[in-house]
């Protein structure tokens, strides 16, 4: 089985389809905090619903709302059901810590949002660090 | 992690649940970020107010809201007082300090807003209203550790002021300006903080608007989590330009550090701001890469307009002085709301040399406390046409307006010619 290990950040052990974004999303008017969907203009995923997804994303960006709008969307329904960060800072930190999924960090030697594709079945272990590709997509 | 005795007392219970619920996320929190232990923060700048966000708690009382939005606790947990020795203010609200019929709010929600506040006062928190607390004398100084939710504030105490603080966010500001305590991690901790990639600034820079865009260059050109230092041929910035460059890269990036070589005061040159290292990257920020940030800001063509927003981030005086003196003897086309944003003590400055009345007198007035992005769409779900002269602004907005709204861009002169001639390009 394919596997990288980064450091868990936040205790757990989840399965999920993997939405990777690159870009990460902004922190502001980036998801909707009604319908979890990623509403970034331009967002490779715009239109995608964060809903249960392991979100794959390099870091944060943008406003110090980052992990607001992150809470108020899992108030309204909609939550990932685990994070994965390239690198951990700070704005990640508090999202994760809010919106209580597993969570894994700190790749030294590869790039997990390279590694993993969109779409891909993974699970995630938030306290060994462990990142295991269960499926492959078959959309890439 | 490692605790001091008077943090584990806290963490037990000994002073409060207010305070144990704020200090046990931040040490999650600690944890999450891989932190060892925890420093002591004096200044916060803090989210409070009855933000659209926190409409889907559903919250019976602000406690209850309160305890779910910013404690994350599902179990009530009434407030209790702020932490000593940390001076806390608000950062920006949904509403003018004011009015809220000419902004198409609600009584409901500026009543609301004033109550929230009001009671976040009482426990410990200034309301102040703006994301430029420094205008108000919110400066933390050389070493010292702050907590802000205003995201251009971050990058402004880094790296001007020398302070140490990370772009935590609305919940971990709150719970840090509880405890008074937040992971000592990320820019506070020294060595952290120095440059590790360069622009050469190739592209005309001299006027806000230059900054403006310039740093929405940098930003979308960042990689992550890289500290740019900024060099080139251009004149010094003042603090304005300054507060407009950094609000874009905060946008466009989450840069919280930038070093401008013999500027800021962690780079007296280049190598100084690199830590005596080589560079991961070098970028050079040319015309073409300028122009590019301009066309992804404004719109294309001409149209009509409604809604004309200076001052993202809040104006100063200064700002607010040279709206005047150009507006002065003019009208904005009737039907456009035309509001200048700042907070309430430059306003009062503001109305003291007369400018709030020459504003006025042109149809547009000085609004305080908040602007269209934090208000959210009550306020611009009529735009037919939105102008800014905040590259913040301008790009927020767009995914908040209706489909097919254009955004226009510019600076604050040719803003307010669009005011008057009610549209945007043309004459």
């Amino acid at each position: 089985m394919e596997k990288i290990v980064g450091r868990g950040a936040f205790s757990g052990i989840v399965e999920g389809i993997a939405l990777v974004c690159p870009e990460s999303i902004q922190g502001w008017s980036g998801i909707s905090d009604t319908t979890g969907q990623i509403i970034e203009k331009g967002h490779s995923q715009e239109g995608v619903n964060i809903n249960g997804r392991i979100l794959v994303l390099p870091c944060s960006k943008g406003s110090n709302g980052w992990s607001c709008h992150f809470h108020s969307a899992m108030r309204s329904g909609f939550k990932p059901a685990g994070w994965v960060f390239s690198k951990m800072d700070s704005r990640a930190g508090v999202a994760t810590v809010v919106v209580g999924s597993p969570a894994v960090a700190d790749f030294k030697d590869v790039d997990p949002c390279e590694f993993i594709k969109n779409g891909d079945l993974i699970r995630i272990n938030g306290d060994t660090g462990e990142v295991e590709i269960l499926q492959r997509s078959l959309e890439n | 992690m490692n605790l001091t005795q008077y943090e584990q007392d806290m963490l037990n219970g000994k002073y409060g649940e207010f305070k144990k619920a704020a200090l046990k996320k931040v040490v999650e929190y600690g944890i999450a970020l891989g932190a060892e232990e925890l420093c002591e923060v004096t200044k916060a700048t803090l989210y409070f107010g009855a933000h659209p966000y926190l409409e889907t708690t559903n919250g019976k009382n602000y406690d209850e809201v309160f305890s779910k939005m910013y404690l994350c606790s599902d179990e009530t947990i009434k407030m209790g007082e702020f932490a000593e020795g940390c001076f806390c203010q608000t950062c920006v609200a949904p509403c003018d300090h004011y009015q809220y019929e000419p902004l198409h709010l609600t009584k409901e929600l500026f009543d609301k807003n004033r109550e929230y506040l009001d009671i976040t006062k009482e426990a410990g928190v200034s309301i102040v209203g703006s994301c430029t607390p420094y205008f108000g004398g919110w400066i933390p100084l050389k070493g010292e550790h702050f907590v802000t939710t205003e995201s251009s504030n971050v990058l402004m105490c880094n790296s001007v002021f020398g302070a140490c603080g990370n772009s935590d966010g609305i919940e971990a500001a709150a719970w840090s300006a509880v405890c008074g305590r937040t992971p000592k991690w990320g820019n506070h901790i020294l060595e952290n903080r120095k440059a590790n990639v360069v622009y050469n600034i190739e592209c005309k820079l001299d006027t806000a608007t230059e900054w403006d865009v310039v740093g929405y260059t940098v930003g979308r050109m960042l990689p992550p989590h890289a500290i740019p230092a900024l060099v080139g041929d251009f004149k010094r910035p003042t603090i304005i330009k300054l507060k407009q460059c950094f609000a874009s890269m905060a946008t466009t990036s989450g840069a919280e550090m930038c070093h401008i070589v013999d500027v800021t005061p962690e780079a007296p040159t280049l190598e100084i701001a690199l830590g005596g290292k080589e560079p991961e990257k070098v970028f050079t920020i040319t015309q073409e890469d300028y122009n590019k940030s301009l066309r992804m800001l404004c719109d294309e063509g001409e149209a009509e307009i409604n809604i004309i927003a200076l001052g993202c981030p809040h104006y100063t005086l200064e700002e607010v002085r040279d709206v005047a003196n150009y507006i002065k003897g003019k009208k904005i086309k009737e039907g456009i709301d035309f509001f200048v944003w700042t907070d309430y003590s430059i306003k009062e400055m503001a109305v003291q040399n007369g400018y709030v009345d020459i504003i006025k007198e042109a149809g547009g007035d000085v609004m305080t406390s908040g602007c269209p992005l934090v208000m959210g769409k009550k306020n611009f779900e009529h735009a037919i046409g939105f102008v800014s002269d905040g590259a913040k602004q301008a790009h927020y907005i767009r995914s908040d307006l209706q489909t097919g709204v254009p955004v226009y861009y510019g600076d604050m002169y040719t803003c307010i010619d669009a005011g008057i001639n009610g549209k945007w390009g043309g004459k």
